[in-house]
C-alpha cells in the first residue's frame, strides 16, 4: 500500500521518522554520505515487493514489464529510482551480463537483509541478539574453533553490549518520554544477560588465556545489565501510578490474561483490602420502594357479586309474579274498593309529590304489565296549580278490568 | 438481659432493649495501642462485615456491641452524632449505588413484615422466618407471583445477606446486623409501614419441616444493642453546633459517597481546620483522606493495609476475617476477574496508548465475550464473580445495545490511595512480565 494514499497525520510522520532512522542507523556503517539512505519508507516496500515477486517467478525471472506491473501501486518515477538504485547497488542483476538483457534476478544476500531489517524494526535487535548468543554458544562449542575465532567473537559481543548499554545509558539521562518510548526496545531482558554469561564460561572454560578478552566481555554484560536496571528503575519512579503499565506491550498483557491460572491472576490482588458491599436501606426510602411498588392491574377486574347465596340457574322457565302483588295492593288501596277512581284525586291525597310519583310509578307499572288487572285512562283535563304541589296534573282513571279483585 | 459483664453498668430503657453504654472516658483512655487495634477493627468492619465477639468481649471504640442472648455478639460501627449515609441526600452526593435498589428493599420490607414480630421493640434481632414465608410475603406486597418475581426476589435476598441486611441460611431468614443501625427515631416510620403491609398468604403445610427454628428463638431472647453514647466527642465537642454539623456532614460524604465530593459543597472540606479533625476522625478508623484537585475521598491508610497484609487475624481476635461470615471478603475467583477486568479495562488501553490519565477507572470495557472466551476461568464461576464484584462497586456494568459491553473498574477504585495504586500497577507488572528489566527495578526498589 503506497503511503501517499494515506492522509499524513502526526501520528503517522512519527512513526514513519522512527522507522527511517532506524535504517539510517543500521547502514551508517556502509553509507558514502549521510543522505544515502531512503527518506521514504514507502521506496523499501517496492523493493520488498520486487523480491516477493522474483520468489515467484522462479527460473524465468522477471522482466521489466513485469517488474513495473507486480509495483503498479506505486508512481512510476519512484518505481524507475528505486529499481535503479537496486541494479546500481547489485540486489537486482541482469541474468546474463550483456547489453539489452531483458530478464533480471535478484539478490539473495538482500533479500536476507531485508527481512533482518524487518526484524530490527520490530524489537530494535534484541532477538538478533538472542540468535547470534544462541550461534555464537555452538560455534564456542565446536571443536572445530580456534582460539581466535573465539576472541574475536568475544570481542565483537564486548562491544556490542557497551555500545547498548551507552545508548541506554544515554537515554536515562534524557527526557522520560524519549526513555519511556525507546527504553522498551533496547533494554534487554534477563535472559540475554544469562546466555551472554553462558557464552562468557564456555570460552573462559575452554580457553583460559583470553581471561583478558573475558573479563571485557564480562564487564560489558555486566554494564549492559545495570544500564538495564537503571532505566527501569527511572521510570517506574517517574511513572506515576498506571502510567508504567505502557511498558509492556498489549500483546503480554493479553497473553498474561488468556493463559494464567486463577491462582496466579489472583494473587496480583493479594493484601489488597476493598470495601464489603454496604448499601444504605434508610427507613424512609423502604418506605418509599413499598409505595412505589409496580402493582400489576389485574387484567380483567371481577365483577360485582351478591353477598347473597346463590340457588344457581333455574330448571323450568317460570314468568313469576315478581312484584305484581305489591302493585296490586298498591292499586287496590288506590281503589278502595271502587271498580275506578279518578287519578288527580288519588296523586294530590298527600299533598307531596314525592309520595305521588311513588304511588304514580306504580299504578304506570301495573298499568303496562299486561298480566295485571289495572289500566289507566287518561282524558285531556289538565290542572294547573302554581302554589301546590304537584303544580299541574293530567286528569286521568284507574280502573279495574276484568273479574280480578 | 445485659450479655457483657465488663462492660460498665448498663441502663436499661423499658420501651426498647437499647442499653447506652457510659463507657467512653474509659475507652479514650485506654491509649494509643488500644486506639490502633481498634482501627484495624474499623478496618475489618468495612472490609468484611460486622466482628463476630466472643461471649463477654467489649465491641472496639466507635462500634455499637450487637449482643445476641449467648454473650457473644456482633461489632458495628456507629457514625457521629447519629448520622446516617441518608444525609448524602441532603447535601445533593451521590451515594454508591444499589443494585435494584426498589426490589431489594421491598424484599427487606417483606422480610422485616416476617421477622419483626413484636412491633413493641426494636428490629433487632427479631425471629427467624422461613424463606418461604418471606418470599410469600413479598408476593403479597407486589401483587404477583411468577416465576421470574421468585428469581428476582431470591437475587435480592442473596444480595441483602451479602451486604449483612439479611442473614439467610438454612432456609430461614433473620434481621442482619445492619438492621440495628437504623435509628430509634426512624423506627415509628418502619412499624407504620408493618402495620399497614400484607401478610403472605398461609401456605398449607410444610411448617413441620424446619424444626430448627425454636432453640434459634431462645437464642434471641436475651439480645440487646448497646450503642456508645457518644463518637469522637473529644474530636467534635471544641466546635460549635454548625461546625460540628459540617465535619460530621463532611465525614458522611467522604466515607459512603460513590464518587469523590468536590469541596465546594463542604466546608469541612475547605478549612484546613475543619479538614485536620476529619483527617483524625477518619484515623481513628484506619483511613485517610485522598483528594484529586478540589475533591475528596476516603481511603484505607496505607499503614493500616501493611498491616492487614502481615498479620490479618493477629489482632485483638475481635472476630478475626470476615465477621459474620457473610462471606464478603474477596475470594479467589473475584480476585482473579477483577485483575482480568483490570488488564483488559485499563493495563491493554494503556499500552495502546488510548488512557490519557493516570488513574485505575477506565471508559474501556473488558468484554464479556473476552472474558468468557479467552480466558482459564469456568463462565460459571466466572459470571459468579461478575455479580459479586458488581454488588460491591468494584466493577461497573457497561451497556451497549444488545451484545456489546462489559465491565469496567467500579467506583471503589477512587478510594484507592496512590500508594495503592502505584502498588497495584507494581504488582500487575510482576504478575504480567516477571523477567522484564521492569518488574527486576520494581523488585528492587521493595528491598
Amino acid at each position: 500500500m503506497p503511503e501517499t494514499n494515506h492522509e499524513i497525520t502526526l501520528d503517522s510522520a512519527l512513526t514513519e521518522e522512527a522507522v527511517l532512522s532506524t535504517y539510517r542507523r543500521m547502514f551508517a556503517a556502509l553509507a558514502r554520505d549521510s543522505g544515502a539512505v531512503v527518506d521514504d519508507p514507502a521506496l523499501v516496500d517496492i523493493a520488498e515487493t520486487l523480491f516477493a515477486a522474483f520468489a515467484e517467478a522462479g527460473e524465468e525471472w522477471l522482466t521489466h514489464e513485469q517488474m513495473r506491473h507486480v509495483c503498479r501501486a506505486y508512481p512510476l518515477d519512484r518505481f524507475e529510482n528505486r529499481l535503479r538504485v537496486l541494479r546500481g547497488l547489485g540486489a537486482i542483476r541482469e541474468v546474463f551480463p550483456k547489453p539489452n538483457q531483458l530478464r533480471y534476478r535478484a539478490s539473495f544476500t538482500s533479500v536476507v537483509g531485508l527481512m533482518f531489517i524487518r526484524r530490527m524494526m520490530d524489537d530494535g535487535g534484541q532477538s538478533e541478539m538472542h540468535r547470534l548468543l544462541a550461534l555464537e554458544d555452538l560455534n564456542v562449542a565446536d571443536p572445530r574453533t580456534t582460539m581466535e575465532e573465539a576472541r574475536a567473537s568475544a570481542q565483537n559481543l564486548s562491544r556490542a553490549f557497551r555500545l547498548w548499554a551507552l545508548e541506554l545509558i544515554t537515554l536515562t539521562g534524557g527526557t522520560i518520554e524519549e526513555l519511556r518510548e525507546q527504553a522498551p526496545k533496547l533494554w534487554g531482558t534477563e535472559e540475554i544477560a544469562r546466555r551472554a554469561q553462558s557464552l562468557h564460561g564456555t570460552i573462559l572454560t575452554r580457553w583460559p588465556d583470553l581471561d583478558r578478552t573475558c573479563t571485557e566481555l564480562r564487564a560489558a554484560i555486566y554494564s549492559y545489565s545495570d544500564a538495564s536496571r537503571r532505566a527501569a528503575g527511572r521510570l517506574a519512579d517517574s511513572a506515576g501510578t498506571t502510567r508504567n503499565l505502557t511498558l509492556l506491550p498489549a500483546e503480554t498483557w493479553r497473553t498474561f490474561a488468556q493463559t494464567a491460572s486463577k491462582e496466579r491472576l489472583a494473587s496480583v490482588l493479594d493484601g489488597f483490602v476493598f470495601d464489603a458491599p454496604a448499601p444504605w436501606h434508610d427507613p424512609a426510602a423502604i418506605v418509599r420502594a413499598v409505595d412505589e411498588s409496580p402493582r400489576p392491574a389485574p387484567a380483567q377486574p371481577t365483577p360485582p357479586r351478591s353477598a347473597l347465596p346463590d340457588p344457581g340457574t333455574a330448571d323450568t322457565h317460570d314468568p313469576g309474579t315478581g312484584g305484581l302483588d305489591h302493585l296490586a295492593a298498591v292499586a287496590e288501596a288506590a281503589l278502595a274498593g271502587r271498580s275506578t277512581a279518578r287519578l288527580e284525586e288519588l296523586l294530590t291525597a298527600d299533598g307531596e309529590w314525592v309520595s305521588a310519583r311513588r304511588l304514580l310509578a306504580d299504578l304506570v307499572s301495573a298499568d303496562l304489565r299486561p298480566d295485571s288487572p289495572y289500566r289507566l285512562r287518561w282524558s285531556d283535563g289538565l290542572t294547573a296549580d302554581p302554589g301546590g304541589e304537584p303544580a299541574w296534573l293530567s286528569h286521568g282513571h284507574l280502573e279495574r278490568t276484568g273479574g280480578a279483585g | 438481659m445485659p450479655a457483657d459483664p465488663r462492660h460498665t453498668s448498663p441502663t436499661t430503657s423499658p420501651a426498647h432493649d437499647r442499653v447506652v453504654a457510659t463507657g467512653t472516658a474509659h475507652e479514650r483512655a485506654a491509649g494509643s495501642a488500644d486506639a490502633e487495634s481498634s482501627g484495624m477493627a474499623h478496618v475489618r468492619a468495612r472490609a468484611g462485615g460486622p466482628l463476630t465477639l466472643a461471649a463477654g468481649e467489649a465491641a472496639p471504640a466507635g462500634m455499637a456491641r450487637l449482643g445476641r442472648g449467648d454473650g457473644t455478639g456482633l461489632a458495628l460501627p456507629v457514625w457521629p452524632d447519629g448520622a446516617t449515609p441518608s444525609l448524602l441526600e441532603e447535601y445533593q452526593v451521590a451515594p454508591v449505588a444499589v443494585e435494584r435498589s426498589g426490589e431489594t428493599r421491598r424484599v427487606l420490607a417483606a422480610a422485616l413484615r416476617c421477622c419483626w414480630t413484636d412491633l413493641a421493640s426494636d428490629p433487632w434481632p427479631g425471629t427467624p422466618a422461613r424463606v418461604d414465608d418471606v418470599l410469600s410475603a413479598y408476593r403479597a406486597l407486589i401483587g404477583r407471583g411468577d416465576d421470574l418475581m421468585r428469581n428476582w426476589a431470591v437475587g435480592a435476598l442473596r444480595r441483602l445477606h451479602d451486604s449483612a441486611w439479611l442473614e439467610v441460611a438454612d432456609g430461614l431468614v433473620r434481621l442482619g446486623p445492619r438492621c440495628a443501625s437504623w435509628p430509634a427515631a426512624s423506627h415509628a416510620q418502619l412499624r407504620e409501614l408493618m402495620r399497614r403491609l400484607p401478610t403472605g398468604e398461609e401456605v398449607p403445610g410444610g411448617l413441620e419441616v424446619l424444626p430448627v427454628a425454636e432453640p434459634l428463638d431462645d437464642a434471641e431472647a436475651g439480645a440487646a444493642v448497646t450503642i456508645p453514647e457518644e463518637v469522637d466527642e473529644d474530636l467534635l465537642g471544641p466546635f460549635d453546633e454548625r461546625r460540628r454539623a459540617e465535619v460530621v456532614a463532611a465525614f458522611m460524604a467522604v466515607e459512603h459517597a460513590a464518587e469523590p465530593v468536590h469541596e465546594a459543597r463542604f466546608p469541612a472540606l475547605r478549612d484546613p481546620v475543619l479538614r485536620r479533625t476529619l483527617a483524625e476522625m477518619l484515623e481513628r478508623r484506619g483511613r485517610v483522606l485522598i483528594h484529586d484537585r478540589d475533591a475528596w475521598i476516603s481511603g484505607y491508610a496505607p499503614e493500616t493495609l501493611t498491616g492487614t497484609r502481615t498479620g490479618t487475624g493477629t489482632g485483638t481476635g475481635a472476630g478475626s476475617g470476615a465477621g459474620t461470615g457473610s462471606g464478603s471478603a474477596l475470594g479467589e475467583s473475584e480476585r482473579a476477574v477483577l485483575v482480568l477486568v483490570l488488564i483488559h479495562s485499563v493495563a491493554i488501553p494503556r499500552a495502546d496508548g488510548l488512557l490519557p490519565a493516570d488513574s485505575w477507572l477506565s471508559p474501556f470495557p473488558a468484554q464479556v465475550d473476552e472474558l468468557r472466551r479467552h480466558t482459564r476461568l469456568p463462565i460459571g464461576e466466572l459470571d459468579a464473580a461478575l455479580r459479586t464484584l458488581r454488588h460491591a462497586g468494584l466493577v461497573t456494568q457497561v451497556k451497549a445495545g444488545e451484545e456489546a459491553g462489559g465491565y469496567v473498574p467500579g467506583p471503589q477504585f477512587h478510594r484507592l490511595t496512590p500508594q495503592a495504586r502505584r502498588h497495584l500497577q507494581e504488582e500487575l507488572i510482576l504478575a504480567a512480565g516477571p523477567h522484564t528489566p521492569l518488574a527486576a527495578a520494581v523488585r528492587a526498589n521493595r528491598r
